[in-house]
């Protein structure tokens, strides 16, 4: 592209965590407001952070706050008033914020938060599990989850990007797997500072920042005659996404080269597959080995990556998933009571698939719970279920737990 | 056959008081062998001082509970009421309970025929020259009697309950019985008092009916305003300032033109400007910003926004300076400087004219369980 070559895109190589990388791309967006609160596997990014601008490579005010709620709020309220904000959490801590959370979202303001991913306590436990981020489905916040360290660094430049489109302004969450994206160190390509300017253009709230030049108030109380009116708008700001999510990725792979295929999922392996897995986060990787493995021995698997959670690729994902057999669901959490006793993404994709006339079967694995590790033969094993299902075979139950002691 | 009631009370003074006549009428007249159930106004900030709120009391004879309740409700207000009940007379003047309502008659839900019911001591015109003209016949009945007044937490028991449910009664027997309110009150309280309290509001009332014709009232002043659709008003839950301005003068401060809160006033300050000492405290202590300063030094109020709380009275160096006035008094929220500088002598004629010779002390007690009390009024030297 003619942008790339005008200027230099790619500055260096680090190796770098997850919440490294998460950190380096706070001080690349020029990130004005950053308030924390310890919680692991979040706090390393704060202290990457803390450190970044105690070395001088950013100014920004650094708040610490007394818990998660206050945490959200603050960053809530700088963003109200123009500065650019981030904040992130995990578990509980996310979980201990969430007036925060939904009120971030009515009142339309794009703070980008990280959700390290990490089970819900009791029992306390540090490992990943998808239900803190999933918690605020239904909010109106956009959700998407990176499976690589330089993913989640170019999403955090993305996230701002379309979270604070004038068309859109709606808090954006970068949920990342705790422990396996979080704390593991990978090489990373760091892009310049020209480029990212380039990319990301300034914060500007405009006629809704909140200034003594621009006296307005938000977030008052209303009755039953305002609330649905308001629900209605954050919908249509969600609707408006979608345009505005596909220009970003268009623009990204303007300026640092062909990056992303698709914004809201990756497909692997997937052009002649009669049988696909559907997951969210690392599990790709052991996935996708899988498949490559099952290749080899005949079988026509592949991998779809779903990136984005909110909105849900609805239409995107109907017409990808149509051309398969059977598909199976990896969930790394579990929707108690739910229709099907399985997980959330199940319950989604399946509504997703509902009007095609010829529906893929489709099995669902609940896996990877509170940090539990998803090997190689353990998606060996999904795809030998969803290969059953696309054979017709109905001895498996819909939902299986995969890796659970029995 | 539904029979629906509105009382229409002050918050926090009032809310024990519509709630029990509410929950009563219900009793009542499951008693007789009907069907009801009691609400309040759910939109409504009951524990704001003197906003207008509105309980509810649904009576039917025939029909079964689910569908009352399915017909009254799962609605947030009601379309009509055959008796609106009215615990203190000045909202006749109009209510507005919260913002983008507007300001609406207090008759606005009375049907042809059914009654406007007010505790007041006013005559009959004095009250409806406040009301809004409508295109049928209705009727008004009064309680003698002064408004009620206690606390959220508290309930004067002064009677008017009993006497309200009397009332309700009178102008409406297919709600409630004479017979049954006497019977419950006096089952339920073994006090016989009670149950005269009721019985004698009911022939008072029966005598204090008058009907209201199509040409009394007023054109109602306010407009009632249009509630936007999803997207025509701005996104975030924004709320924008009115413009800036500080010019002197009347209206010379900003204020919010969909939330006015003057319906909320049961007193009203009235200002001798030739005896003001330009102290500024009115206008520093206002709650509500209502005062603007103006020429020479003085300080206008704005009627529309004042609340009555009575803190500029209070807070008023000079005796008779600032007195607080029965609201219905008065029928225009113009400026009363603007008055007082087109005619000095007039408008402090004007204004001793309105203040009168008594002076009342707040709170007034308005009786003791058993009697009903006159207010107590103190000459204008001995206030101090």
């Amino acid at each position: 592209m003619a942008l790339a070559q005008e200027i230099q895109v790619w500055d260096r190589e680090e190796l770098l965590t997850g919440c490294q990388a998460v950190a380096q791309a706070v001080r690349l967006a020029d990130v004005d407001v950053i308030s924390a609160y310890p919680i692991r596997p979040y706090t390393e990014v704060m202290d990457s952070l803390s450190k970044i601008i105690a070395d001088g490579q950013l100014d920004a005010e650094y708040i610490i706050a007394d818990s998660e709620h206050s945490q959200f709020e603050i960053a809530k309220h700088a963003s109200a008033v123009g500065a650019r904000s981030f904040a992130g959490s995990s578990g509980t801590g996310w979980m201990y914020g969430f007036e925060a959370l939904v009120v971030a979202a009515t009142d339309r303001l794009p703070v980008l938060f990280l959700v390290g991913n990490r089970a819900l306590d009791d029992p306390g436990a540090f490992g990943v599990e998808h239900n803190d981020a999933l918690a605020i489905r239904d909010m109106g916040w956009l959700i998407m989850w990176a499976t690589t360290a330089q993913e989640a660094l170019e999403h955090v430049l993305i996230g701002y990007r379309i979270a604070e489109d004038k068309r859109v302004r709606m808090p954006m969450a970068l949920a990342m797997d705790g422990a396996f994206l979080t704390h593991s160190q990978h090489m990373v390509k760091l892009p310049t500072g020209d480029a990212v300017r380039r990319y990301l253009p300034p914060y500007d709230l405009g006629e809704r920042r909140l200034h003594p030049d621009n006296p307005i108030s938000i977030a008052p109380q209303v009755n039953e005659d305002w609330v649905m009116e308001l629900r209605r708008q954050n919908w249509e700001a969600a609707r408006r996404a979608k345009q505005v999510i596909a220009e970003a990725y268009q623009e990204f792979n303007g300026i640092f080269g062909p990056r992303y295929a698709a914004p809201y999922f990756t497909e692997y392996l997937t052009d002649d597959a009669d049988t696909v897995l559907v997951g969210m986060g690392t599990v790709a990787m052991p996935a996708r080995t899988a498949a490559r493995r099952l290749r080899d021995q005949g079988h026509k698997v592949g991998y779809v990556n779903l990136r984005w959670f909110r909105p849900f690729p609805s239409e995107e994902l109907r017409a990808c998933l149509e051309r398969f057999k059977a598909v199976g669901v990896i969930d790394r959490d579990f929707a108690h009571g739910s229709p099907d006793s399985g997980g959330v993404l199940l319950h989604e994709i399946r509504s997703c698939l509902y009007p095609l006339r010829e529906r893929p079967a489709v099995r669902n694995f609940i896996t990877g719970l509170g940090g539990r590790d998803i090997s190689i033969g353990d998606c060996s094993r999904m795809f030998e279920i969803a290969m059953r299902a696309r054979d017709g075979d109905t001895a498996d139950e819909l939902v299986t737990w995969i890796g659970v002691r029995e | 056959m539904i029979k629906r009631v509105e009382i229409n009370y002050r918050g926090i003074f009032q809310k024990t008081l519509a709630k029990r006549i509410g929950g009563d009428i219900v009793i009542i007249a499951s008693r007789m062998g009907k069907v009801g159930f009691s609400n309040g106004r759910y939109s409504d900030s009951p524990e704001r001082n003197g906003i207008p709120c509105k309980y509810f009391a649904f009576v039917s004879p025939d029909l079964e509970e689910e569908e009352l309740e399915a017909e009254c409700g799962a609605k947030l207000d009601i379309d009509e009421a055959d008796v609106s009940v009215v615990v203190d007379d000045t909202m006749v003047k109009g209510v507005e309970p919260w913002g983008w309502h507007g300001v609406r008659p207090i008759n606005e839900k009375v049907v042809e025929k059914g009654c406007l019911l007010v505790v007041s001591r006013k005559r009959h015109d004095e009250l409806t020259r406040f009301t809004a003209r409508t295109p049928y016949s209705y009727r008004l009945a009064t309680i003698d009697g002064d408004a009620s007044l206690a606390g959220l937490w508290v309930f004067k028991d002064d009677l008017t309950h009993e006497r309200v449910l009397g009332a309700i009664a009178a102008v409406d027997p297919a709600i409630i019985a004479i017979d049954a309110v006497e019977a419950y009150l006096l089952a339920k309280t073994k006090q016989e008092h009670r149950a005269r309290a009721a019985r004698e509001a009911y022939d008072a009332v029966l005598r204090q009916t008058s009907v209201v014709t199509p040409e009394q009232g007023i054109a109602w002043p306010h407009e009632t305003p249009e509630l936007p659709p999803w997207h025509a008003f701005e996104e975030g839950a924004v709320v924008r300032a009115p413009a800036r301005h500080f010019e002197m003068g009347p209206g010379g401060q900003s204020r919010n033109a969909s939330f006015k809160r003057g319906t909320t006033k049961t007193l009203r300050p009235v200002i001798r400007f030739d005896l003001c000492i330009s102290c500024t405290l009115c206008w520093l202590d206002c709650p509500d910003e209502c005062f603007d300063p103006v020429e020479g030094r003085l300080y206008d109020v704005s009627y529309a926004y004042c609340v009555g709380c009575g803190k500029c009275a209070d807070v008023c160096p000079i005796p008779e300076c600032i007195v607080m006035v029965d609201e219905l008094q008065f029928d225009s929220d113009a400026s009363p400087w603007e008055h007082y500088r087109s005619d000095p002598d007039g408008y402090t004629r004007w204004a001793e004219e309105k203040k009168g010779t008594a002076r009342y002390a707040y709170p007034h007690v308005t009786g003791t369980g058993f009697e009903i009390r006159e207010r107590e009024s103190v000459a204008p030297k001995d206030l101090g």
